[in-house]
This record gives C-alpha cells, structure tokens and sequence, in this order.
C-alpha cells in the first residue's frame, strides 16, 4: 500500500528532523499563520514569499531531505497546474483575452479566468508548503498536547487518538495480509487479483475491529477511564522566534495591502 | 473530493469551516453521550474513522483540483447516524490533510461539509426511507453507501462552481464540474455500495448486539437471533 509508506515516511521526517525538539507551539504558530495569509491573499505575491520562505527553513534548518520534499510536491503541482489550465481555459467572464480559432471551433478565454487560474495555482503551491512545513517537522503527539492545551473536547482527542492509531493497524494488517497472500499465490493474474483483494478487504475489517476490541480490553484491564494522558513537557516557544514569526506575518500583511489594487 | 489545500479562496473557507464547525459541534455533544452510555463503543467508532480515512485514501487524481475516491461516511452515518459520521468524517480528513498532505487545514471545512455532513445526511435518510418501505437491509445499504457517495461529489462541484463561475454563470459551472467527476465517480460509488453491503452484513452478526444496544438503527430480526444462537 504506497499511501501507507508514505505515511510512515512523513511521519518518520516529524519524529528526526532537525527542528523536531523546537517548540511545538512555535511552529504551529508560524505554519498556521502563514497558511491563513497566504490563502486569504487575493494576488499571487504573498503565495510565492510563503512558498519561498517556508521551502528554505525546511530545507535548510528542519533539514528534510530535498529530495524527499520534491517527490512530495511533484503530485501536487502536476495535478493543480492540470486543474489551474483548466480553469484557465474554460471558466471566466466578462473581458475576453484571447480567441482560439481552428478550423472546427472557436473558443473564447476570458482575462478573468486566466487570472484565476494562476492565482489558484500559485495560493494552492504556498498553502501547500506550509501545510508540509507543519507536517514534517512537527509529529502527532506534539500536536494532540497543543490541541488539548487549546481545549478542544476530550472526546475529540480521544477519538483522534484511537482513530490515529487504527489507522496504523489498518496499515500493518493489511501489508501482512498482502504478504501472506502473495507468499500463497495470491495476486498472481489478473482474477486472482481481484478474488485476493476482495478477500482481503473484507478480512482487514474483522481482523482490525478484533485487534481493536483486544487492545481496549487491555486499556480497560488498567483502568482506562476515557483519559489518555500524555507527558506534557514541551519545550517553551522562544520569544525571539516568536517575534521573528510576527514581524514576517506583519511583512505580509503589508505586501497583500499594497498590492490588492494591482492586481 | 478532498478539494487542496489553497484551492479555495478567502471567503469561501471561512464561510464552509462556520457551516460544518456548527453541525460537528452537535456531533460530539452525540459522540459523548454515546460513549458515556456504551464505552465498548469506542473500538467501533474508531474502526469506522479509521475505516473512512482508508477508503478515501484511496484516490484517483481529478482534474478539478480534487480527486475521486469512495468515501466510507455513508456506512457510518447508517450505523452511527449522520450526526457522529459528521465528527468521524473530519478527524478522518484532519489525518489525511496532517499524514498525506491530502486535502488541507484550510478546505477542511468544505469537505467536511460534502463528505461528512451532505453525503451522511443522504445515505442515513436514504438508509430510513428503504427500511420504511421494508426493502431488503442489503438494498438499502447499497442504495445509502451509492448515494451518499455521490451526493458528496455533487456537494463539491457545487463548493468549486460556486468559487469558479464560468460565463453562463453558476449552473454551467456546476454541471462542468459534475461532469468531469462522473467518469470516475460513479463505478467507485456502485463499488463502495457493495462493499458497504459486505461490511455491514459482517458486523451485524458479529456485533449485532452493540448495533442494537447503541440503538442508532433497527437492527433486522435476523441478526438477533443470529446473536441469541451463538
């Protein structure tokens, strides 16, 4: 299952990069903020300073390998400049830029939606890297405490969690299901593969539900009251970095006003 | 129909996040009193989370800024009632957004509302009206797990037609998107309905108790007795 590696990959890069012992709160703080700016501009400026911005400290101080964090984006960008082109071309009103004639039809493209389209592009490119700034350098458990501190319901976080570690059940399950089945010849033509995915779809649910069901037994054997408590010892946000955060959103801030008429 | 990360501009998040945030607040208000209730629920639930979060993983690329992929909510709405598949649905696209980097924090909002609030409410309704006109349970699975999957989809064309109209306005732009995303969509919403027959036949004979306990639905007849036997 290629999205489960990619899971765990991305969840591996969290737990050892070389911000991972940063203040957690911190980053979040910057990601986030960063995220909203960069979403909420209305021209293409402020995407590409976040996309530049964000790339460099993942590169140069969480140390993410480069190559790791291009494969993560190649999949995204094909996919959202396919879409961009799209909306580029076939959606917009009003001024018309451009007509493409060939001899069997004529096709109107409207400034409007060429503008939209790139603007789409390069907002989804700078939304993109923050969301990957949060996500590899900061790991689940970090942001589970930092949601607890925000006072989110605990029912909330205690489904997260559980849901959180199913999904890795799910994963292990089903990649040790697959072996077993390639091991048996399972997969091996094209009907068989079909009967063997089948099989395995159904099974992964009982066998996961019954791992489920064995492991909540085992928390209730030691009085698990619905509370899972981790050790909240964070490391404190540094006021420099803080400051250095609000000074570049405020940065921001200033380049989205004096731009939203040029555009 | 995860929409990107960015792809939605600066009202329009906003406004989805206002919209689901209300309805999944009474989601977990129903969450917790479930489980208050039934803690042996818990397990389940999170099977189901975890189970949607699976199924919608597995994505085919759509040129719309989005993707096609079966959604998994429907049979949760169908066991846990629209209101907890609504909470289950956003902590399941939270991990995909935080985990895959698919769909994002900021269009959470909008694909919880199409896949956790629209597609739920379509197939738990739909789930009502088949057991009301006493349809068979496997009928009525299919039809609410088919339905609710594509009602989703039809609910993001609206999200993205709405942010990108074209010349002849809002409906030409819905029914491009709905267009493009039909190909994919439908024989993945036909699949997801017979898996989701497959998956409930199994956990009504093997937890038929817990269903009828968390008294969400009617069980049928069968699966009790079924549960007496064993």
């Amino acid at each position: 299952m290629s999205f489960g590696n990619l899971c765990a990959q991305i969840d591996r890069c969290a737990y050892t990069n070389a911000l991972a012992k940063s203040s957690p709160a911190t980053k979040v703080f910057f990601a986030l903020s960063a995220l909203i700016l960069s979403v909420s501009s209305p021209s293409p400026l402020v995407p590409i300073i976040v996309f530049l911005t964000t790339t460099t400290l993942l590169l140069r101080f969480a140390k993410i390998p480069a190559h790791f964090y291009s494969s993560l984006l190649v999949y995204p960008t094909i996919i959202v400049a396919i879409s961009c082109f799209i909306i580029a071309l076939f959606f917009g009103y009003g001024e018309p830029l451009t007509e493409i004639v060939l001899p069997w039809f004529r096709w109107t493209v409207f400034k409007s939606g060429v503008m939209m389209g790139v603007t789409t592009f390069f907002r989804v490119e700078g939304a993109l890297s923050c969301l990957y700034f949060l996500v590899l350098t900061t790991s689940m458990g970090d942001i589970f405490i930092i949601l607890r501190r925000a006072h989110i319901p605990k029912i909330l976080i205690e489904m997260s969690l559980l849901i959180y570690r199913y999904m890795f059940v799910f994963m292990e399950v089903a990649a040790q299901m697959y072996t077993a089945q390639k091991l048996r010849l399972g997969h091996s033509s094209w009907q068989k593969r079909i009967r063997s995915t089948a099989l395995l779809a159904g099974n992964l649910f009982i066998r996961t539900l019954e791992q489920g069901e064995r492991t909540f037994i085992a928390m209730n054997a030691r009085g698990y009251d619905g509370n899972i408590r981790n050790l909240d010892d964070l490391p404190r946000p540094r006021r420099v970095s803080l400051m250095g955060i609000v000074f570049f959103d405020v940065i921001l801030v200033f380049v989205t006003l004096s731009t939203i008429n040029l555009w | 129909m995860h929409i990107m990360e960015g792809f939605l501009p600066h009202p329009w998040w906003e406004i989805w996040y206002v919209i689901s945030m209300g309805i999944v607040a009474y989601g977990v208000y129903r969450l917790s009193r479930v489980t208050k209730k039934l803690p042996e629920a818990k397990p389940l639930l999170a099977l189901m989370g975890a189970f949607i979060f699976v199924l919608s993983a597995l994505k085919l690329p759509s040129v719309t800024g989005s993707c096609s992929h079966p959604t998994g909510s429907g049979l949760a709405a169908v066991i846990f009632g629209p209101a907890i598949a609504s909470v289950l649905s956003m902590i399941a696209l939270l991990f995909q957004a935080l985990l895959l980097a698919h769909g994002g924090l900021t269009t959470l909002g909008a694909n919880t509302f199409s896949m956790g609030i629209v597609g739920p409410v379509v197939a738990y309704l739909i789930w009502v009206v088949c057991r009301k006109a006493r349809l068979p349970t496997s009928a009525g699975i299919f039809l609410a797990a088919t339905l609710g999957d594509l009602f989703t989809y039809v609910t993001t064309s609206a999200q993205l037609a709405l942010v990108f109209p074209t010349a002849a306005g809002f409906f030409d732009a819905f029914l491009k998107f709905g267009a493009i995303f039909a190909i994919t969509q439908i024989p993945l919403a036909i699949g997801e309905g017979i898996l989701a027959i497959f998956l409930f036949d199994f956990l009504a004979k093997y937890k038929g108790q817990l269903l009828a306990a968390i008294k969400v639905i009617s069980l049928p007849i069968t699966a009790h007795e079924q549960e007496g036997k064993e």
